[in-house]
């Protein structure tokens, strides 16, 4: 396979022992993991406000929500079951000596001492997926120059890929393409919220002229955002050769009172996020997160870009007559 | 005035396209998909040019194309696509379905404004 991208992935890390901060910290820095650490009693507004976790690391006597650790642990397992929770317990490394409603809750327990024995659990279950570099650096120059092209006098900041276990709908608007190809089979999404987008189209900076714009309008405008992204993916990473024909298909669910979408498949996702800013601070920032979710086949080792042919010169634009 | 019919199930992209165009001194209609697009090149007999996207829901843009020369006999308007796609596979359909041209998005005006327009008068 091609030169594999240095993913990241955010956990959330439930700690109020001073002493072994340095040893998580070091913990997350060797094993890609940027460590979101919230005030004491702010966790559970903390993991509402984060729907783009990897997993979460919980110190068994943890006091920050003002009470039993294991039951914080128990409540956050019934809202984000998807989330590994990794405990770390004072002198046991294992969970034999917890009850059974509590034992299913953790993916693992450990100790400061054998923290480093963690290292194989994070590979397995939030770097699962290897993602060829070149695929991961194409995604974010085809989607940061489409968003500046769709959006007037903008910037657009991107920040590093991470790898998510999270489930969650960010935001109000969601659009969903699937990807079909001999390397990759699934769905490219993207979330946003609604008033921000609409902040946009109101102050004239994208193409949409109706004046007042509506929902649907903003719909318009991620539509091509989606469609455009999705045409420069398949011109630079999919290839002509024909796709088995045999081809699975499961269905996608979507929970709207709990904000939440299955694609069936318990691997990590890949996630992107960018913000269109406005240099002119006159509107304020929309926050865009790409998934690609490979839920129904992947197979890194076929993937490859496509040549440039030399008789396809004609740039994006162009006119090409026949 | 020359008239011109844009194409495209997104409306940023039938705005765009069409305000370009009318700026520059072209007539535009617009139509929502490839259904669309043929009932409203049956309706306006003055549309000299068709700007269209290849994906859209309800009726594609290569599949219109082939209706306007085949089952409407028009072989006159001239048919440009507009669209993502960029395969000789779906470049070779639109040749056999008799269109004129192809760009791939994102539009550029300035680069094709004036074949446009010698299109659109021809």
């Amino acid at each position: 396979m091609q030169e594999a991208a240095q993913l990241v992935s955010k956990v959330l890390v439930l700690n109020d022992d001073a002493e072994v901060r340095g040893h998580i910290k070091a913990f997350c820095e060797a094993h890609h993991l940027i460590p979101v650490k919230p005030q004491a009693g702010a966790a559970l507004s903390v993991l509402k406000s984060n729907v783009d976790l990897g997993a979460i690391f919980l110190q068994e006597t943890y006091l920050g929500e003002g009470g039993n650790a294991v039951e914080l642990a128990l409540a956050i397992h019934a809202i984000r079951p998807e989330l590994p929770i990794f405990l770390r317990r004072d002198t046991q490394s294992h969970l034999d000596d917890l009850p059974d409603v509590y034992r299913g809750v953790f993916t693992a327990a450990y100790t400061i001492a054998t923290i480093d024995e963690l290292g194989p659990m994070i590979a397995k279950s939030i770097f699962s997926f290897q993602f060829p570099n070149a695929l991961v650096r194409g995604i974010t120059e085809i989607t940061k120059s489409t968003l500046e092209n769709q959006f007037k006098d903008v910037e657009v900041r991107t920040e590093a890929p991470y790898m998510v276990r999270d489930r969650l709908i960010y935001g109000e608007l969601f659009t969903l393409i699937p990807l079909e190809s001999t390397w990759c089979r699934g769905y490219m999404m993207f979330q946003t919220e609604e008033a921000p987008l609409l902040a946009y189209v109101e102050n004239g900076r994208t193409h949409i002229t109706r004046d007042p714009a509506n929902f649907r309008d903003i719909n318009h405008v991620m539509g091509e955002v989606t469609n455009l992204i999705w045409g420069a993916f398949k011109n630079r990473f999919i290839s002509d050769e024909p796709v088995d024909w045999r081809q699975s298909q499961v269905p996608l669910i979507v929970n709207h009172q709990h904000r939440y979408i299955s694609f069936g498949s318990e691997d990590p996702q890949l996630c992107l996020r960018y913000t269109v800013l406005d240099p002119f601070g006159k509107v304020a920032p929309l926050v865009i997160y790409q998934r690609f979710v490979f839920n129904l086949s992947w197979a890194p080792e076929k993937f490859k870009e496509n040549e440039v042919l030399t008789d396809n010169l004609f740039e994006s634009g162009e006119l090409e007559l026949f | 005035m020359a008239q011109v019919l844009v194409v495209d199930d997104s409306a940023t992209v039938r705005n765009e396209v069409g305000d370009f165009l009318k700026k520059n001194g072209l007539d535009v209609v617009t139509a929502v998909d490839g259904r669309d697009g043929l009932d409203k090149l049956k309706a306006d007999a003055r549309i000299k040019l068709v700007v269209s996207d290849v994906n859209m829901p309800n009726m594609d843009g290569l599949t219109m194309a082939e209706k306007i020369r085949g089952e409407l006999r028009n072989s006159t308007v001239n048919i440009i696509m507009l669209t993502t796609e960029n395969t000789p596979i779906m470049k070779e359909r639109g040749k056999a379905a008799g269109i004129k041209g192809w760009i791939v998005k994102p539009f550029k005006g300035e680069a094709v404004i004036a074949t446009f327009k010698k299109l659109a008068e021809a």
